[in-house]
């Protein structure tokens, strides 16, 4: 049996995600025309072998319930094991802050019971709105010939987002700085990818709760840093962590890469998304479609460039789509305008209707609008 | 367990007709229309009309369609009570026998029916193409009080004698049925789509088994027995879509009527959707110099060339400077650079290589014909494969 087991964080809000997030917790996010967030962690979970991964719940978590259902997608429908939902006080008790989490270790000290009955030697930690196709079963190998104590995913390849840590590593890739939030970053970007034992895992949860410390990069990675042989596993593929609009715009953008098309969809480590049961995409005559990813149950009639187009969406005869994102069910009549817009589901956007954002200030449309 | 209605979907076949395209698999598993197979049809049909409980009955090569159909659970049939189970042939007590025919086929599993103890039974083929509602055509059968109701649809009387024809009286009570008639009495064809009560139909199988001359076949024994037993049976008239697409040219005939509005094929009608198996491709890619114009994609599909009038399936691929017109790309088939694909149905996993020419437009000529390339085969670059021609993955061309 697989000697790994997965845990993923959830988190209610990312303001920085403003309309993207008003009905849905950053873990569903749309994204690259078929997947939620979350499908990327999930799948990576999967192709590494993981059969039983924890999803610690923050908030309103509902849309996140409909979407990942009972696993079945990441064969994580089983009757021993498999995917469990993780809801904020499985334990029966209040966070000591008040009613949420704040931090990885409170999180994790409020399913500490989930914790305590985990089959398998070591736990893989990581979040849920991270871009990314990674051999986590490498990640594990390399931790286990390391000897190390905590293994940390981090890339060299710096993208602008919120809040970051990073790591500056010494000999044989030893963690021996870390920085939460820097104005400047500097060293390698870290991924907040942890594999750790769990013995060591239970150790830590309960010390934290001990001496009331709430996070792992600052309390645990920067603050215990001294006590621990940490190292960091170097990725240098495709990974993104999406906290703001902007962020979400310009990764969503890079999909149409064909480099990092092929890379988010390699055959060997396939990402798994829920059947959305659509039909093909008709793309009509005398129409125009290019440079574009465009998802199933579409018709499109007009002109559509550099775009990411989610299933059913309707882009009518005489209407004009560039640089956009335009959610699932979202339609654009006929001679209306939208370029560096990110329409949310069922926006409608009526017949001659011109809208335009900007490359730097994507404008995002709120879920059901009608403009 | 007991079932009011439950469905048996003769997926046997080998589809002798589709030639290269059936050499390896079963007509039913057969993909169409960009991210189907054929079989999705009649099941989805089943799961939308309310019946919970199919016999796929397969024999012919069944590897591809029994890990098609699984469990059942993309067409929500994987249940504890009924479900869609595989059935093929078995060795019992007094020996073994293939199915000999498609009544045989149900006679050899009267014990499955009978597990679920139906009041009806319909009975469907593997290789037709329509949206229909059984549920109705069962309410029908339950109105009239019939032993058997057979679905018809009207066709030109000029094809009249390619159809099993049934003739009718005021009420639709069928009076008269001949298989392939010279001369046609009437243009009621029958969709070999048949709703039977489980107690006539059981005896009936029976005494079918019992007569050696028979061939077991319900078009051919079964109905006639019944109208001659002077069993009441009803026509069940249909009006919508509705296609047999048992040869090659019925299939890609199917798949083009996909991209025409007025074929009555609507695929994106949402009150009656087709499931189907998802694969995990992503969204379809159109690059930076790609032009598809009234055409279907779908998940996969990487399109740098040029497509018009045609079905690309998932994980197909046009490249740089390569053409499909009016054409059928079955799922993993690759267009190479510079290659063209005309009137052709390239089967799965095929590569047509750099400035292979493939088929072409209808030229008037009395031999013209879709060009069919067969499943994984390798096509070299600067191949010529002429039009009405077939090649096989062993890159023999063979005769239609």
């Amino acid at each position: 049996m697989n000697g790994l087991h997965g845990i993923i964080f959830s988190y209610e809000k990312e303001p920085g995600l403003r309309e993207l997030v008003e009905h849905r917790m950053p873990a569903s996010i749309p994204f690259g025309g078929r997947y939620r967030v979350i499908d990327f962690m999930l799948s990576n979970m999967q192709n590494a072998g993981i059969t039983d991964v924890g999803v610690v719940l923050h908030g309103n978590y509902q849309s996140l319930l409909d979407h990942v259902g009972n696993g079945k997608t990441w064969d994580m429908s089983r009757k021993y094991g498999g995917l469990r939902m993780l809801p904020p006080f499985a334990d029966n008790r209040k966070y000591r802050s008040g009613e949420e989490f704040e931090g990885k270790m409170q999180a994790l000290a409020g399913v500490r019971s989930y914790l305590q009955q985990i089959r398998q030697d070591y736990v893989v930690l990581a979040d849920s709105d991270l871009i990314i196709n990674i051999d986590l079963a490498d990640v594990f190998a390399a931790h286990l010939q390391s000897k190390a104590d905590i293994t940390c995913v981090c890339t060299p390849n710096y993208r602008q987002t919120e809040n970051a840590t990073f790591f500056q590593l010494g000999e044989d890739n030893k963690v021996v700085k870390t920085l939460c939030g820097p104005k400047k970053p500097e060293g390698y970007h870290c991924l907040e990818i942890y594999i750790l034992s769990k013995d060591l895992l239970l150790r830590l949860v309960d010390q934290c709760e001990a001496e009331e410390k709430i996070s792992f990069r600052s309390d645990v990675l920067n603050g215990m840093g001294d006590q621990f042989d940490i190292r960091g596993y170097v990725f240098n593929g495709l990974a993104a962590q999406i906290r703001t609009v902007k962020e979400y715009y310009d990764r969503s953008m890079d999909m149409l890469d064909p480099r990092v098309y092929r890379e988010l969809s390699t055959a060997a480590h396939p990402i798994r998304a829920k059947e959305d049961d659509e039909t093909p995409t008709y793309i009509a005559p005398e129409s125009s479609c290019t440079n574009t990813l465009v998802a199933d149950g579409c018709i499109i009639e007009g002109t559509v460039e550099n775009s990411v187009i989610f299933p059913g969406v309707k882009v009518a005869k005489g209407a004009v789509v560039r640089n956009s994102i335009l959610f699932k069910n979202a339609s654009v009549e006929e001679n209306a305008e939208v370029s560096y817009v990110i329409a949310d589901k069922n926006v409608q956007i009526r017949r001659g209707s011109h809208l335009n954002g900007h490359e730097n200030y994507p404008m995002a449309i709120s879920k059901n609008s009608v403009i | 367990m007991k079932k009011d209605c439950i469905a048996m979907l003769l997926a046997g076949g080998q589809g002798s007709r589709l030639y290269v395209l059936t050499e390896n698999m079963a007509k039913p598993a057969v993909p169409f229309g960009g991210k189907f197979r054929i079989i999705d049809f009649p099941l989805s049909n089943c799961t939308n009309a309310g019946i919970d409980t199919v016999g796929v009955l397969t024999q012919y090569r069944p590897l591809e369609l029994n890990s098609y159909i699984g469990s059942g659970q993309p067409w929500d049939l994987d249940r504890d009570d009924g479900g869609v189970h595989i059935l093929p042939p078995y060795q019992s007590a007094t020996g073994a026998s293939w199915y000999k025919g498609t009544a045989n086929a149900i006679y050899q599993n009267i014990g499955f029916v009978d597990m679920y103890d139906p009041e009806y039974v319909v009975v469907l083929s593997g290789d037709h193409i329509y949206k229909m509602d059984y549920a109705d055509m069962v309410a029908a059968h339950k109105k009239a009080g019939a032993a058997c109701t057979i679905a018809v649809m009207e066709v030109p009387w000029s094809e009249a004698s390619r159809f099993g024809i049934m003739s009718v009286d005021g009420e639709d009570n069928i009076t008269e049925f001949a298989e392939k008639p010279k001369e046609p009495k009437s243009n009621l064809a029958s969709m070999g789509i048949y709703v039977f009560t489980w107690s006539k139909m059981r005896e009936c199988l029976i005494r079918d088994e019992n007569d050696p001359n028979s061939e077991n076949d319900f078009g051919k024994n079964i109905i006639p027995m019944m109208l001659n037993a002077g069993e009441k049976m009803i026509a069940y008239r249909f009006a919508g879509y509705w296609k047999d697409v048992g040869t090659l040219d019925s299939l890609w005939d199917a798949n083009m009527d996909m991209l025409a509005t007025g074929s009555g094929l609507d695929l994106f009608e949402r009150s009656w959707p087709i499931y189907g198996r998802s694969t995990s491709a992503p969204p379809a890619m159109l690059g930076k110099n790609s032009s598809v114009e009234h055409s279907v994609v779908t998940r996969g599909c990487v399109v740098d060339g040029k497509a018009e009038n045609s079905v690309l399936s998932e994980n197909s691929a046009i490249e740089d400077g390569a053409t499909v017109e009016y054409s059928i790309l079955m799922p993993g088939a690759v267009v190479k650079k510079g290659a063209t694909v005309s009137y052709a149905i390239i089967g799965e996993d095929t590569v047509i290589g750099e400035n292979a020419v493939i088929g072409c437009r209808p030229d008037g000529s009395e031999g013209w014909g879709v060009t069919v390339v067969g499943p994984e085969t390798d096509v070299p670059g600067d191949y010529k494969l002429a039009a009405n021609h077939m090649l096989n993955k062993n890159l023999k061309e063979v005769a239609r």
